[in-house]
């Protein structure tokens, strides 16, 4: 990723607003939180301790820090500050995408059937989405959004929750590629997942090819004959070579085991998304070495169903483990991150996250999950994910443990910029 | 193909016919099964027009009989499909074959003889396996299913299998009324589409109360019709009254335990006589079925479970389950094509514990009961019918052939499409 | 790294193993005792024992002795035969067709592989041990296969069958004609009739033709050293074409009607290359001097009939004919519910066309062992093959006989009486988890 041309944006904080509200008045620019317990998120627990934020960026965090003259001083006595939480796959932000039902009749894999791997979400923001202000009043200070029509839906993008202009969300694109095992609806190529998998080597190859071709055709192009061109291919070509996150679609087991073998043998970095059955393939992951991003959204019976139908054993049990997913992960040392799924509001995040608790996952991997892990899985734990001086000032203060029912959240800092959470808000405050 | 078939019938029959008139035939020398009591070893059948005369261990052979030397082989009753779609159906995925179910929910008027097709080479095919006479019924759908749409399909039909018209064919026009139950699964399969659907339980809670509103509905107008003394005749009234009037059993089909039980309430509020047909789950409500007394006409034993999680056998051993527990079972094909493969739906049930004897009367004796006809067929007893076959085995066991087969007394030929194309391109050299 | 689960509960996961003799990673020493094997291609013993090490048949014999730690099962009074194959099966796969283009050789089954599926166990309870499972019949030619090993509960890579050669379907006849209709501006996929159906497929080894040549021009010029040299595109369509073409891709082809099987065989003789197996091949028995000529095997239904119009001059014969004219032939289900008896089925020759008890058994173990090209492996029991048995409590070819142990690889994978247990405990379980499940919708409420 750090050979790619990324573009770091260092949010304007000054004047940020927030997306439906009117404009805020300009904020200070440098601030120190006191005497607060502070959880970094990459081991350090202070419990006493300072934390000095100055021009969107951490500059100091510690036991005895001294507090800079001109900052602005919050009293963090009673509270708990901690690293803004990343939501790790979403579509917050992102333009609606067409229906897939006008998708173009496809004849074979050379008309790249659902494939808009160029499209990069980074590229397709709207601020105007409710859910940017209703994710950062509950401590989401982040998320990667991504688009995710078609079977390689396009490039995601690392995005600070805050903004004046739809650019300033960026912190970093492309993160990862996302990669859905959807056949085609109108009964064109591929209209299963036995032609989806099929055409995902295909196109895979292809752009090794491309890479190949083009290259050698730059070099020297007499003799040679043209090379095609498609726009699909620089992109699935760039991702092989840079070890782009490739997600890639698992929940029972032999899903899971389905994408990590595939994504081995296209050449490319798979993290898998899902996971409703982590629990059983996390000794697998663990060896593989790969990452994983675990949907909040627990697997339950649909609502409109025959009550007295007899479902599988193994629907039932997977509906009971599901919860059990992440602690299993976090055992066996697999690295992994949470994303809501769909999941309508951040309330129901957080009951989420606790069901987990409530089936062994610590707090300390709780919070990973939701900071270092994701920051790490898509590259850019060099500047995010943790308190630490020098990192992206995105941080929370709460009144208490954050996984606490009762806990609320106060104030959220994204980018150096400041959000107090107003009690009266339904949406936010309280997690 | 088909007027080499219909002449060599010819042959058989004239000759036949002739002899079956005037002359007397006389099965000698076999081991006679009469499900009548004990078997005969080294007995004797005496038939007289079409009718079984005697049977016995010290009958005399009349002069001038023909004799059917049945020595070292065994004879049975002829095997009875109970429910099959014979002569309905000649390819099941050409519609222009297919003569299984009408449109519209409601057709209690049409009986399924009147479409049997007399020269359907699915008939020889059954026929050359052991199957002597069966009921065929409307409502199928075709493919590999046993069942079909919701509705009042039409009446059964009891027929021999052999004759030149389905007038000769005929043991019985009206054996039973169809009705397919409507189901509260959601889950189901989808005739017209060919696949499996998966609807929305309340959308298919509120289907299935309409329907079965609509039932008592017809059955109410039925009620009336058949009181009323001055009436504009209607065909469909004048049919389902039949079965208002207890003349008719209604054959219900249903599978799932709730649908089951469902009917077996509806046919009691109703007043009618119930036979349930396929009965996937009957096991499930077999007490019910043996207090209330409803026979079940069971679908193949070789089909696979209802979930995942159901034992693997419970197919296998639905039928001596229901039984054990004082169920009446009857065997059928629900097939046309694979009528002839019925003893072997038994075979299996008896391999997974159902008493052998109960098997083989499932397809004899008990559907002759059933449908009322035990008079004349379903055993070999004097004065029935001489629908008779003559094995070298146990006709539940695969490898069993048969080797003369008697329908109304008339040996009738075993020779079919399978024997016929095998014999040509055996000949090829 | 494959982890192997069993997917019971973990209560009954010790008793299995007390039973079948250790866990899923153990290879276990067996004997199987007093039962009549039926080893199909040397004959019948009487009171044989059958020894076991490492998943392999090491001896056969009578009174044979039991090494020390040994599991013994005791076969008296029951018939052991090889571990029934299935030639032609769509079980254990996600998808099965992929017909929006008339060639899909692309896409294989292996990709789709599902190890949860039911009708695996389903199958074993019916002994079988080994499965084809193939494409669908959608397509002229249609997608790769995977043979597989009924070992229920390893993983999907833990159910196949390492080494067997891989194959290809083709399907010939009315289904690959009746693609998507060209309903709401969806165009109908060509081919529309027989003529068009052997136009894809010469038209598809023409283009694998000149591919293989692209390929191997590359070679040679790379072989010279020659520099600055670009591969040519891989084709995952057209490679699978050109394995058969070298004879390192077995074709399965489904048909019916006796003229285009023979259309099909010439094509592939035109190509240079033969056709391992035709499927259902229900007019097989009209051909069968040619088939046997050109080389194929055939992997026809015991008895169905009449449900298109190409199979309305099926007979339940087909199997004998083409047998008694020198035709490799074997029996398949193309059916989860078929493949569970297939005992039977096989029984029904020596009814329809005079099979002997051998000849009926070899179509459901050795021949189609041979079709496969795993007959070194599997198909009969001889010393130095896998261990794979089916355990009947009478004769196999009778519908009276009931599966009793099945065994893959030297472990018992299924077993009557352990079954009866293991329902209950399913029960058990299936109460247990609604009940902890119940709590968590009245909360959402």
């Amino acid at each position: 990723m750090k050979t790619n041309v990324l573009r770091l944006c260092i949010a304007s904080a000054l004047i940020a607003t927030t997306s439906a509200a009117g404009e805020r008045p300009k904020g200070p620019d440098r601030y120190a939180i006191t005497g607060a317990r502070i959880v970094t998120g990459s081991g350090q627990v202070i419990e006493q301790g300072t934390l000095v934020l100055e021009h969107g960026l951490i500059t100091a965090v510690g036991a005895s820090v001294e507090v800079p003259d001109g900052v602005w001083v919050i009293d963090g006595s009673g509270k708990v500050v901690y690293p803004g939480l990343v939501d790790a796959l979403s579509d917050i932000a992102l333009e609606k995408s067409e229906a897939s039902g006008d998708a173009p009749f496809s004849r074979g894999p050379l008309d790249r059937p659902g494939t808009t791997s160029w499209a990069a979400a980074a590229d397709a923001l709207v601020l105007d989405d409710d859910r940017v202000e209703a994710w950062r009043n509950a401590g989401f200070t982040s998320t990667v959004s991504s688009p995710s029509t078609g079977i390689v839906s396009g490039q995601a993008a690392f995005l600070n929750l805050a903004g004046e202009r739809d650019e300033d969300l960026v912190v970093a694109t492309p993160v990862a590629l996302r990669v859905n095992f959807e056949p085609n609806a109108n009964r064109s190529f591929p209209g299963s997942l036995m032609g989806v998998l099929a055409y995902i080597r295909q196109v895979f190859a292809d752009a090794s090819h491309y890479r190949v071709s083009q290259t050698a055709y730059a070099r020297e192009p007499r003799g040679k004959r043209r090379p095609r061109y498609d726009r699909a291919l620089a992109p699935l070509a760039e991702a092989q070579v840079d070890g782009w996150p490739v997600l890639m679609p698992g929940h029972w087991e032999h899903e899971i085991e389905r994408a990590v073998r595939l994504g081995r043998e296209i050449g490319v970095r798979p993290v898998v998304y899902g996971l409703h059955e982590g629990h059983r393939a996390a000794e697998f992951l663990a060896s593989e070495n790969v990452a994983v991003l675990v949907s909040l959204k627990w697997p339950e019976a649909d609502e409109d169903r025959d009550p007295e139908a007899e479902e599988p054993l193994r629907v039932l049990r997977m509906r009971e483990q599901a919860p059990k997913t992440p602690a299993a992960l976090a055992k066996a040392g697999v690295m992994f991150g949470f994303y809501s799924d769909g999941l309508e509001s951040p309330k129901e995040i957080f009951a989420s996250l606790r069901k987990a608790i409530d089936r062994g996952l610590t707090h300390e991997s709780a919070l990973h999950a939701l900071t270092l892990g994701p920051a790490t899985i898509f590259g850019v734990d060099d500047r995010l994910g943790s308190l630490e001086a020098g990192k992206i000032a995105n941080v929370i203060v709460a009144d208490g443990a954050l996984f606490d029912e009762d806990t609320r959240i106060e104030t959220v800092f994204v980018d150096g910029a400041k959000y107090e959470i107003r009690k009266s808000t339904d949406e936010g405050g309280s997690p | 193909m088909i007027l080499t078939r219909t002449l060599t019938i010819l042959v058989l029959f004239s000759g036949a016919a002739a002899s079956a008139q005037d002359d007397v035939i006389a099965i000698t020398g076999g081991k006679i099964v009469t499900l009548a009591g004990e078997p005969i070893e080294n007995g004797t059948i005496i038939i007289r027009n079409g009718r079984i005369a005697e049977v016995g261990a010290n009958v005399a052979v009349p002069a001038g009989a023909e004799v059917i030397d049945a020595s070292g082989l065994e004879v049975y009753p002829g095997m009875m499909d109970a429910v099959s779609r014979l002569g309905l159906t000649e390819i099941s995925s050409t519609a222009a074959t297919v003569d299984m179910t009408e449109l519209g929910d409601y057709n209690p008027q049409l009986t399924a003889a009147t479409a049997v097709h007399p020269s359907s080479e699915h008939i020889p095919v059954a026929r050359a396996n052991g199957i002597t006479h069966a009921v065929t019924a409307p409502g199928g759908s075709g493919g590999f299913g046993v069942g079909g749409p919701y509705g009042i399909h039409g009446q059964a039909s009891l027929i021999n299998l052999a004759g030149w018209t389905v007038e000769e064919m005929a043991v019985k026009m009206s054996v039973g009324m169809v009705l397919h139950w409507p189901t509260i699964q959601t889950s189901t399969f989808d005739f017209s589409t060919f696949s499996r659907v998966e609807k929305k339980f309340s959308e298919v809670k509120e289907q299935y109360e309409d329907r079965v509103a609509e039932l008592e509905d017809w059955m109410d107008a039925a009620r009336r019709y058949a009181g009323e003394s001055e009436k504009e005749t209607d065909l469909k009234l004048e049919a389902l009254a039949k079965v208002v009037e207890g003349e008719l059993p209604m054959m219900i089909m249903a599978d799932d335990a709730r649908d089951i039980k469902r009917a077996v309430q509806f046919a009691e509020e109703q007043g009618i006589k119930m036979i349930l047909l396929s009965g996937r789950d009957a096991w499930k409500e077999k007490a019910l079925l043996a207090e209330k007394n409803i026979p079940v006409i069971l679908g193949p034993t070789l089909r696979l479970p209802r979930t995942e999680d159901e034992a693997y056998d419970k197919p296998l051993t639905a039928a001596s389950e229901l039984q054990a527990a004082g169920v009446r079972v009857i065997f059928a094909s629900f097939s046309s094509a694979n009528s002839r493969l019925l003893p072997y739906e038994v075979g299996n049930a008896v391999a997974r514990g159902l008493p052998w004897e109960e098997g083989l009367k499932g397809i004899t004796l008990y559907p002759a009961e059933l449908f009322g006809v035990s008079d004349e067929l379903g055993s070999i007893e004097e004065g029935k019918r001489a629908n008779l076959i003559i094995t070298d085995g146990d006709p539940l066991e695969i490898r069993t052939e048969i080797k003369h087969l008697l329908i109304d007394g008339v040996p009738t030929s075993l020779d079919n499409r399978h024997l016929e194309l095998y014999e040509k391109y055996r000949a090829r050299q | 790294m494959n982890v192997k689960r069993f997917v019971w509960t973990a209560g009954l996961v010790a008793s299995v193993r007390v039973i079948a003799g250790g866990g899923a990673a153990v290879a276990q020493t067996m004997v199987i005792r007093g039962g009549t094997i039926l080893t199909v291609t040397n004959g019948t013993m009487v009171n044989g024992d059958i020894l076991v090490e490492d998943g392999k048949i090491v001896e056969i014999g009578t009174n044979l002795s039991v090494p020390e730690g040994a599991l013994v099962i005791d076969a008296r009074g029951q018939f052991v035969m090889p571990g029934i194959i299935d030639a032609h099966s769509h079980i254990a796969a996600e998808s099965i067709n992929e017909g929006s283009v008339a060639v899909s050789s692309m896409t294989g089954i292996e990709d789709v592989l599902d190890p949860t599926d039911i009708n695996i166990y389903r199958e074993l309870a019916g002994g079988v041990t080994t499965s084809n499972i193939l494409h669908g019949s959608a397509n002229p030619i249609g997608g790769k296969n995977a043979v597989i090993k009924h070992r229920w509960g390893s993983d999907a890579e833990g159910l196949l069958f390492k080494g067997a050669l891989p194959g290809i379907k083709f399907a010939l006849g009315e289904n690959p004609k009746r693609s998507r209709g060209g309903r709401r501006g969806v165009p109908r996929r060509y081919p529309a009739t027989r003529m068009g159906v052997i136009d894809v497929i010469r038209e598809a080894f023409t283009k694998a033709r000149a591919y293989r040549k692209e390929w191997q021009d590359y070679e040679a010029q790379k072989a010279h050293g020659q520099a600055d040299l670009v591969p040519p595109r891989r084709d995952f369509e057209l490679e699978p074409l050109v394995e058969i073409m070298e004879g390192k891709r077995l074709v399965h082809a489904h048909c019916y009607r006796a003229d285009e099987i023979l259309q099909l065989l010439r094509v592939a003789e035109e190509f240079d290359f033969r056709i391992a197996t035709l499927q259902h091949v229900l007019e097989g028995y009209k051909v069968a001097k040619e088939i046997a000529e050109h080389g194929a095997g055939a992997s026809t239904f015991s008895d169905w009939w009449a449900y298109k119009m190409e199979a309305y001059d099926a007979i339940p014969y087909n199997a004998a004919l083409m047998t008694e004219k020198g035709v490799l032939v074997s029996l398949n289900s193309d059916s989860a519910e078929e493949a569970r008896h297939l005992n039977q089925e096989a029984a029904k020759t020596l009814k329809w066309g005079g099979l002997s008890e051998e000849q009926a058994l070899a179509l459901i173990t050795i021949n189609p062992a041979k079709q496969l090209r795993i007959d070194d492996r599997v198909g009969s029991i001889e010393v130095g093959k896998d261990a794979d048995f089916a355990i009947f409590d009478t004769h196999p070819l009778s519908v009276y006989a009931v599966p009793q142990k099945t065994i893959v690889d030297g472990k018992v994978y299924f077993d009557r009486e352990e079954d009866a247990e293991r329902q209950k405990a399913l029960v058990e379980e299936r109460a247990e988890l609604l009940e902890k499940l119940k709590p968590a919708t009245e909360e959402k409420q």
